[in-house]
């Protein structure tokens, strides 16, 4: 009996050493693997030159073992066809680079930014991270990303064929690189094609919303089939983003800490929306979000004419249908300014976190110049900002990617300078205005008490 | 048995009386059983202290401060809870949401559960079949799988509005609409009414048959029957089922995060998707704790008005029928 009680103790205290031992061994054999790799002198070399102190502690403490292979993790977001394609060019990447592995992560959009956090809470953010612009300032502010400008200088990452108009959206005030352009786009209009020269409707590029909605007008009252119009596509914000810009002013406010617009010029916006859905000239909220949800287009479907799009995005919607889409800049304000701009919204950044910067310099480079990786990536992300990868894939894309090539130069007629990047918290903000709108396109508040609770909320979000 | 062993024989100067020598022996052995049994449950412990515990007072602490996941957090004393109790209208939407949510699915459940239970309780064959068909949708009904089958079915294309059409009704999208929303999340939370059906049905096989048959000889009717001995009999299972229901109800998350997000127009912003949209989407993760702790106490204080009133209608047989 008491033998019988001292086995059970022994076990089951065993058992509780064995759980510990579980525990910390998985976090042992983390540190190892980070410092085994971070023990590569030529990785040493690129930790330290960003300035980055924990790679270089890690690597007093272990043991040697410099063969070992150095492992980078990846992170972004996207569909299905992006993912494939992405894990297609790092297969390539990992061929020349037979040293460095690549661990990819990746997502839908949704879910991307929670995961991200979470792993910046527990100091353990990928090494290479795709950061949108929206975001940029937030990671930043919190000094959760490495300047590059170390690496470009160093010739790790080659910028020598990008042109200063794709990155300067990337230096923060400081100077500091706080990304790498993954590719350029701007916002714009997908039109479907087919329906417009069914109905002999041209919009020519200088149009006015005006002339964009009877155009609307126009379809709605010839056709008897299921038609909704214009197709927000839950991308309000970053339409008046635009729209306040063609009236000289902008969301944000210089300083990032207010916002930059007066009242009279987001009222007359919101009075467009709601009498576009009011009128039946554009989806209604839940019609929108019952696409969205389902992954269906409207455009593609031929339910709705025109929509709010980044121009990469013509390269996903064309494959969802055979009808023909188009490109087309967003509607003007008559005798208003240039409002849209281009914009490289994605980009790679390293997390101050990573102890394989150097790797995660070598994978960026790749991602920015190497001409068949980029055969592969097809423009997903955006046109691409190395010049010479650009006239390499000019000759060889066609359709959809030709076209949103052929859009950014189109639409650099109607852009005017970026911008600041959007301050921190911009998430919150850009949550208020949805609300804001969803309660107008229901019709439940005006576009005065729309725009004032806009303001009162986002005011006290940005403080 | 420890009376008998060979080290009492141990000669030494000092022999205890044998009273004070059992007593000794006693004590080493209850605290040897004692240290043993903590050592079995140890790996729940430590579970406990490191996952459960840690992270609960973790959360107290960052309920005080400005948090944001992403840089230090920095003591902000009470600002959190000022602020969620004062002046944001999104904390009483949701709460009032969430409030609703509970007391319409609530209800409902239990006595969808309780009427299936009593139908399964005649005995007839096939019923442990049936049973384990009605059960299903508690096991699945939290899985994503049943989340988009849902937002298929309500859809504005859905099998529901296809349905209303053929009968000439005009559907709706039952999801996009403010108004029907939350309705098609309550009636996903009610068709999960397995686990409180099998306990209920556990709780009618313990009613005593002659009960039933001097019924039946005094001439009740069913209804009569219903009213005087099963819910009365029923009523311990019912209070306890009305706990862990009403709990569970108020932290309803991943079929509406999955389903709506909170939308339309916040018309199904349930009280954890708006912590978890704190937390995760805005990253304000001391505001979020906050705003936990704060549903802890309201979960706490209507758990205890439940308790409260217990007495006044849960019928225990032991207690003499008081």
């Amino acid at each position: 009996m008491k033998r019988y009680k001292f086995k059970g103790l022994f076990i089951s205290s065993s058992l509780a050493v064995a759980l510990l031992a579980g525990c910390g061994g998985g976090d042992n054999d983390d540190t190892n693997a980070n410092a085994d790799t971070g023990n590569n002198a030529d990785n040493n070399a690129g930790a330290e030159n960003t300035g980055n102190n924990d790679a270089g502690e890690e690597n007093e403490a272990e043991a040697s073992d410099s063969d070992a292979e150095t492992t980078i993790r990846v992170a972004w977001w996207g569909g299905q066809e992006r993912h494939d394609m992405t894990i297609e060019a790092i297969e390539l990447f990992e061929e020349e680079h037979p040293d460095i592995s690549v661990e990819p992560e990746y997502t839908s959009w949704d879910g991307y930014w929670e995961r991200l956090s979470t792993q910046a809470a527990g100091s353990n953010l990928p090494d290479v991270i795709n950061m949108d612009n929206s975001r940029l300032m937030e990671y930043n502010s919190r000094d959760l990303i490495v300047d590059l400008q170390p690496m470009i200088d160093e010739g790790l990452i080659n910028m020598d064929d990008v042109e200063d108009v794709y990155q300067e959206i990337n230096v923060d005030e400081d100077g500091k690189v706080m990304a790498i352009s993954l590719g350029a786009n701007a916002l714009g209009i997908i039109e479907n094609e087919d329906l417009l020269e069914e109905h002999g409707i041209e919009l020519e590029p200088g149009y006015t919303y005006e002339e964009m909605m009877d155009a609307m007008h126009q379809i709605q009252d010839a056709t008897d089939e299921e038609f909704f119009g214009f197709d927000f596509a839950n991308a309000e914000f970053e339409m008046f983003f635009v729209y306040a810009r063609q009236h000289g002013q902008s969301v944000f406010n210089e300083a990032g800490d207010g916002l930059g617009y007066e009242d009279e010029v987001l009222v007359d916006f919101f009075d467009m929306v709601q009498s576009m859905v009011n009128e039946d000239i554009a989806a209604s909220h839940d019609i929108m979000m019952d696409y969205i949800d389902g992954g269906d287009s409207m455009l593609g479907e031929g339910s709705a004419a025109l929509g709010m799009a980044a121009s990469n995005q013509i390269i996903g919607a064309q494959q969802t249908t055979d009808m023909q889409l188009g490109l087309n800049v967003m509607p003007s304000v008559d005798g208003g300014q240039d409002g849209n701009w281009i914009r490289p919204s994605m980009s790679f950044s390293i997390s101050e976190n990573s102890e394989e910067q150097e790797a995660a310099a070598t994978f960026i480079d790749f991602f920015t110049n190497n001409l068949e990786a980029n055969e592969i990536l097809q423009a997903d992300r955006g046109v691409p900002v190395s010049s010479t990868v650009r006239e390499h894939l000019a000759d060889q894309v066609d359709g959809a990617i030709a076209e949103t090539f052929e859009y950014l130069e189109l639409v650099e007629n109607y852009t005017s300078p970026a911008d600041p990047l959007s301050p921190p918290g911009e998430a919150e903000v850009r949550g208020s205005f949805q609300r804001v709108v969803e309660a107008l396109k229901y019709d439940q508040v005006t576009p005065e008490e729309a725009a004032e609770q806009f303001r009162q909320e986002s005011e006290s979000m940005l403080q | 048995m420890a009376k008998s062993h060979e080290e009492t024989a141990d000669p030494s100067i000092y022999v205890p009386s044998q009273d004070e020598d059992m007593l000794k022996k006693q004590k080493k052995k209850e605290w040897k059983e004692t240290l043993v049994g903590y050592a079995i449950i140890s790996p729940w412990l430590l579970g406990f202290f490191l996952l459960i515990l840690g992270p609960i007072l973790a959360s107290l602490y960052l309920s005080f401060t400005d948090y944001d996941l992403l840089s230090t957090p920095n003591w902000v004393g009470f600002d959190n809870y000022i602020n969620i109790l004062t002046s944001d209208p999104r904390f009483v939407q949701s709460l009032t949401v969430t409030l609703i949510f509970v007391f319409i699915s609530t209800p409902l459940k239990l006595i969808f559960a309780l009427g299936l239970a009593m139908l399964f309780n005649t005995g007839r064959k096939a019923t442990g079949f049936f049973t384990t068909i009605y059960y299903i949708p508690s096991i699945i009904g939290g899985s994503v799988a049943i989340a988009v089958v849902w937002r298929q079915l309500f859809g504005r294309n859905g099998a529901i509005n296809d349905i209303l059409n053929s009968l000439g009704l005009s559907g709706l999208n039952w999801i996009g609409n403010p108004d029907t929303a939350l309705s098609v999340l309550i009636i996903l939370i009610v068709w999960q009414f397995g686990s409180p059906m099998i306990i209920f049905l556990a709780g009618l096989r313990q009613i005593p048959g002659e009960l039933y048959e001097a019924a039946s000889v005094d001439g009740a009717n069913k209804v009569q029957t219903f009213i005087k001995i099963t819910l009365p009999m029923l009523t311990p299972v019912i209070f306890f089922n009305l706990i862990m229901q009403t709990i569970g109800g108020f932290m309803i998350f991943t079929q509406a995060y999955l389903i709506t997000q909170g939308g339309p127009m916040d018309s199904t912003l349930f009280y954890a998707l708006y912590l978890y949209e704190m937390a995760f989407e805005y990253l304000r993760m001391g505001y979020a704790s906050a705003l936990a702790w704060i549903l802890l106490v309201i979960i706490a204080l209507i758990t205890i008005i439940i308790f409260k009133t217990s007495s006044k209608w849960v019928f225990y047989e032991s207690e003499g029928g008081r």
